[in-house]
């Protein structure tokens, strides 16, 4: 996953064009880095868990190498702790001539070359589910069909069957429809002593008659081809079949793996890739823009692409417990290019409401922009989570209250490393911001929202128990002083029944309330209008 | 058969005394296992390989079923294929110092095998491994055969019985090394080459005198079986009596016979050949003779007429080089009163124009001659192709030559003729109907044992004494 643009789709073209069967691909200069074909287009893959015919010593000994998966390097030759491994590389100079090779030093060092087999580079083929997936539901050269079994049907003798029947049934029909004409050429003939026999005839060709084979293809019970079945079936069908011929072929790659397929589908079709297996039997690369895939899969599944300075990388996520809650509660989050850690649902609802009420002013939403608003759950999480964005390469910011202060220490590395952090004034939750900055009005519509939410009854009584019983509901609607507003703030946030700590309650006070009273007080806006600026940077 | 089933051996020794059907186990077993994998053969030396080759092709054994080796290339093998992990010298591998190299290829292969690099490649490879002749192999090739055998099953091969290489370095006991690290899993007792032949009680005795030479006993030559001669050689006429043994008969129609001398004396052996009719002396596969005659003849020389007819008289029988030489001599200062024969002629025409060509002819003309022929054709035959390749235009030198047709019939292994004369370390693993030993009180108990079971039919044993007391 990762933002459009920043090489999904090459990744998974670069894997399809090196490991696929092809004689032969098409390049163009438009395909080398800044045009420059004077450098070469390469693309290295090495394999692991080869099968017996991948490590024979007779076929690729020269070729084996060792891959140490702890240490992460690739050595020359296998080697009692490594796993044996052949690296596949796909070249493309100038002449525009794709050459697969296998990697060896030691074969190079003798001048030797060579591909994988053949037979080896079929099995190890990548099924790709891309745009035309009709092609796998026929039994075509490389499709799926063909890797499931063995079987193949034999449709050559039918098919010179039926096509000897057609042209018998179609019989001497066009002499009739063509009459004229064959007099005519039968008159020349003569004319010119050519040998045609007395009669001419109109006959159907029988090549024309003939079909090529290979035009096996599915169809439905009624006759329909399975290919004019949604884009979504079709695709979910094809990826069901590749789990299926695992084991003659291993790789898929699904581009958009959401592409034409409900939040239920998707998840159908990573369970049927076997995402939830314990030993995967299939290495899916696919790419995704949608939540829902992302919430179905581990940390240690989800990769996030990212390019800088020309150059591409992906990231696995890691499956630390603050990622792997983070992916379930909030996948949205890692589809986006910017992050804002909020340190609990009022916060979230409080930018969203802020948010709504520009775009209803026809401003481009948080979404729009990359913008992804996390929960942290609390003022203790906040930096796990922060940071594990951070790692990710992700831009984040970090938005919270100040009656309770996160670990200084932990926040000053945050901020050290150029990282954003908004806070309200000293010692001041959201609601203390709120009953202290709005205005008189604002204020008196916060304290009906509240009663319209909880009932008088309640807001009475927290009203009255923070003032120790001095201050009824109805004093608080007029003359507002700060002692007033203070008690109002504390009876809002209370930790039981507080009035509007809910995503929903703070979005709507936020995008009724709070939005349109620009008067408030300066430094509110202050301390606002800046996180504002961090989004429109996005 | 014999019960030994070898597919279920995952590690172990088979003892296989001669002629019990060792080769017919293994090709039985390779044609069974059908496995999707080849099965890795390895044995002893080139001829082993040619001959094991050409017996698993009689049984029809598929030829992808199988990889056949020598343990030593297949060290080489291991070797340029990893060459870091085997940390190998990658000179070693050119054999330009074969007494260093062999050596240190076996060790660097061993070394590799013990650290484990390389053992999930191999079991990818190969279904299992057969090691054939393993009483031969020294202490080096055993351990590479014990470093290799975790990646699969393994099953070794040999009679201790036959161990007669021990002059090239130290072998592995049987007892303390090879039945230790691979545990005896049967041992063939069906003398079927015998049975075969028709002759199983000869065949049974032999595995009883085995029996006894294994224990150390003597052997009583006047208390043999009916298929078994011994010929007295103490008095003065040894060499008649030893002679007319080399004249023996076969009891069937076209049957073999091998005669076996001195292993010490290759040139008793081929005074035996030249003086037998009939017999051809069977040539060590380093072709030697041919090899030094190719680097040492010199068309240059004055001497060049010479070196061609002692190299003659050394191949063949009655050459008459003396008489030639001087008949030359006489022609060329023209005294002759009989005109040249096609012989001198073709013998004239060297000394005047030497060429490849001219010795050639001339050997030709040497053999054509009545009452001449080669007791050494295989010397004689790899000249005469060797002369072929030096004479054509832009081909190689003479010695050059010489050397591939050293390879080429190491590779291909050595036709058996009727009646041929060698020594045990020749003769070893070949077979024919008679055996005649020429040396009995010579040969050590394992040698002895070699000797007397090369016929199927009859045995002829020449000694000064009846009892043998081999050491």
């Amino acid at each position: 996953m990762g933002p459009g643009d920043v090489g999904k789709s090459s990744i998974l073209d670069a894997i399809d064009l090196c490991l696929g069967a092809r004689r032969n691909a098409q390049f163009t200069d438009a395909d080398f880095n800044n045009l420059d074909v004077e450098q070469p287009i390469s693309i290295t893959i090495t394999i692991g868990e080869l099968d017996d015919s991948l490590k024979s010593m007779e076929t690729y000994g020269n070729y084996l190498r060792g891959c140490n998966v702890e240490a992460q390097t690739i050595e020359d030759e296998p080697e009692k702790n490594c796993e044996t491994v052949l690296t596949i590389r796909l070249t493309v100079a100038g002449d525009l001539e794709p050459v697969w090779t296998l990697v060896s030093e030691r074969a190079a060092a003798q001048s030797q070359s060579r591909n994988l087999n053949w037979s080896d580079r079929v099995r190890l083929s990548p099924t790709r589910i891309g745009a035309l997936t009709d092609y796998n539901l026929a039994w075509r050269r490389g499709s799926v069909l063909n890797k499931l079994s063995e079987e193949r049907a034999d449709t050559s003798a039918a098919l010179v069957k039926a096509a000897r029947e057609a042209r018998s049934a179609f019989g001497d029909q066009a002499d009739s429809q063509l009459g004229e004409t064959l007099s005519i050429v039968a008159t020349t003939a003569q004319e010119l002593g050519i040998p045609v026999g007395d009669k001419l005839k109109a006959m159907l060709d029988v090549h024309a008659a003939s079909f090529s084979g290979g035009t096996v293809s599915l169809h439905g019970e009624t006759g329909i081809p399975l290919k004019s079945l949604g884009l979504g079936s079709t695709r979910l069908l094809i990826a069901g079949l590749q789990r299926k011929a695992a084991k003659e072929a291993t790789i898929i790659l699904v581009d958009e793996l959401e592409h034409g397929l409900e939040p239920h589908r998707i998840i159908r079709l990573i369970g049927s890739l076997g995402a939830k297996e314990k030993s995967p039997p299939l290495q899916a690369f696919l790419t995704t823009h949608s939540p829902v895939a992302v919430r179905e899969l581990n940390g240690d599944q989800l990769f996030v692409v990212r390019q800088s300075e020309g150059t591409h990388s992906a990231t696995v996520l890691g499956t630390e417990d603050e990622i792997q809650g983070t992916i379930r509660s909030f996948p949205d989050a890692f589809l986006a290019k910017s992050v804002i850690i909020c340190e609990g649902a009022s916060e979230v609802g409080f930018l969203r409401g802020l948010d709504n009420a520009d775009v209803a002013k026809g401003e481009p939403s948080l979404t729009a922009l990359g913008v992804a608003l996390v929960d942290a759950g609390g003022c203790d999480h906040i930096y796990k989570r922060a940071n594990a964005f951070y790692r990710l390469n992700y831009r984040v910011c970090v938005f919270r209250d100040d009656d309770k202060q996160p670990d200084p220490a932990t926040e000053k590395a945050f901020t050290d490393q150029g990282n954003s952090l908004f806070k309200w004034r000293a010692g001041r939750a959201l609601e203390d911001e709120l009953f202290l900055s709005l205005t008189d009005e604002a204020v008196v519509k916060l304290l009906l929202r509240a009663v319209e939410l909880h009932g008088e009854e309640l807001i009475e009584a927290h009203i009255d128990s923070e003032s120790g019983g001095k201050l009824k509901l109805a004093d608080c609607k007029s003359d507002l002083t700060t002692e007033k507003r203070e008690i109002l703030a504390k009876a809002a946030r209370r930790k039981k029944n507080s009035w509007f700590k809910t995503v929903g309650w703070m979005e709507g006070v936020a995008e009724d309330i709070v939005a349109p009273d620009r008067d408030a007080d300066e430094g509110f806006w202050g301390i606002v209008e800046p996180v504002y600026d961090w989004i429109n940077e996005s | 058969m014999t019960g030994i089933n070898l597919l279920e051996v995952k590690r172990g020794t088979v003892t296989a005394p001669a002629g019990c059907g060792k080769t017919h186990l293994i090709a039985d077993a390779i044609i069974r296992e059908k496995p999707s994998k080849p099965i890795l053969v390895l044995t002893h030396t080139n001829a082993g390989v040619a001959a094991l080759r050409g017996r698993l092709e009689k049984a029809g054994v598929p030829t992808n079923a199988y990889r056949l080796s020598t343990i030593d290339g297949w060290a080489m093998r291991l070797i340029s294929t990893f060459p870091k992990r085997s940390d190998a010298d990658p000179k070693i591998l050119k054999l330009e110092n074969p007494k260093t190299d062999y050596p240190n290829i076996r060790v660097a292969a061993a070394r590799m095998l013990k650290a484990g690099h390389g053992l999930d490649v191999i079991a990818s490879t190969y279904s299992r491994l057969f090691v054939d002749e393993y009483q031969d192999c020294n202490i080096p090739q055993h351990a590479i055969v014990y470093y290799m055998a975790p990646a699969f099953p393994t099953c070794v091969l040999g009679d201790p019985m036959q161990a007669i290489f021990d002059f090239q370095g130290k072998l592995a006991d049987w007892d303390e090394h090879v039945c230790k690290h691979f545990p005896l899993a049967g041992e063939l007792s069906t003398p079927w080459r015998w049975k075969n032949a028709g002759e199983e009680g000869f065949g049974q005795w032999l595995l009883d005198v085995r029996k006894e030479l294994l224990a150390g006993n003597t052997i009583d030559l006047s208390k043999v079986h009916a298929n078994v001669s011994w010929i007295n050689t103490s008095g003065k006429d040894a060499h008649e009596r030893r002679l007319a043994a080399c004249r023996t008969k076969a009891p069937n129609e076209n049957g073999s016979v091998l005669i076996i001398g001195e292993s010490t004396s290759p040139q008793a052996q081929r005074q035996f050949a030249s003086q037998t009719p009939g017999a051809t002396a069977v040539e060590s596969v380093d072709l030697r003779d041919l090899v030094s005659f190719a680097r040492t003849l010199d068309l240059k020389s004055t001497k060049a007429l010479d070196q061609v007819v002692d190299f003659a008289e050394d191949v063949m029988t009655n050459v008459g080089g003396t008489g030639l030489l001087k008949r030359v001599e006489t022609l060329k200062t023209e005294r002759n009163r009989k005109p040249a024969s096609d012989l001198e002629g073709a013998a004239i025409r060297f000394s005047e124009n030497p060429t490849f060509a001219g010795v050639r002819e001339l050997l030709g003309a040497m053999g054509e001659q009545a009452g001449v022929r080669s007791h050494r054709p295989g010397i004689l035959r790899g000249c005469i192709r060797a002369l072929q390749m030096a004479e054509a235009q832009g081909g190689p030198s003479f010695q050059e030559a010489a050397v591939t047709v050293r390879e080429q019939s190491r590779a291909l292994g050595r036709p058996l003729p009727r009646r041929a004369v060698g020594s045990t370390l020749l003769l070893k693993g070949l077979e024919a109907d008679v055996s005649v030993i020429l040396n009995a009180a010579d040969l050590n108990r394992r040698n002895l044992y070699v000797a007397m079971t090369r016929g199927s039919r009859r045995l002829v044993i020449c000694s000064g004494s009846n009892v043998l007391k081999p050491s």
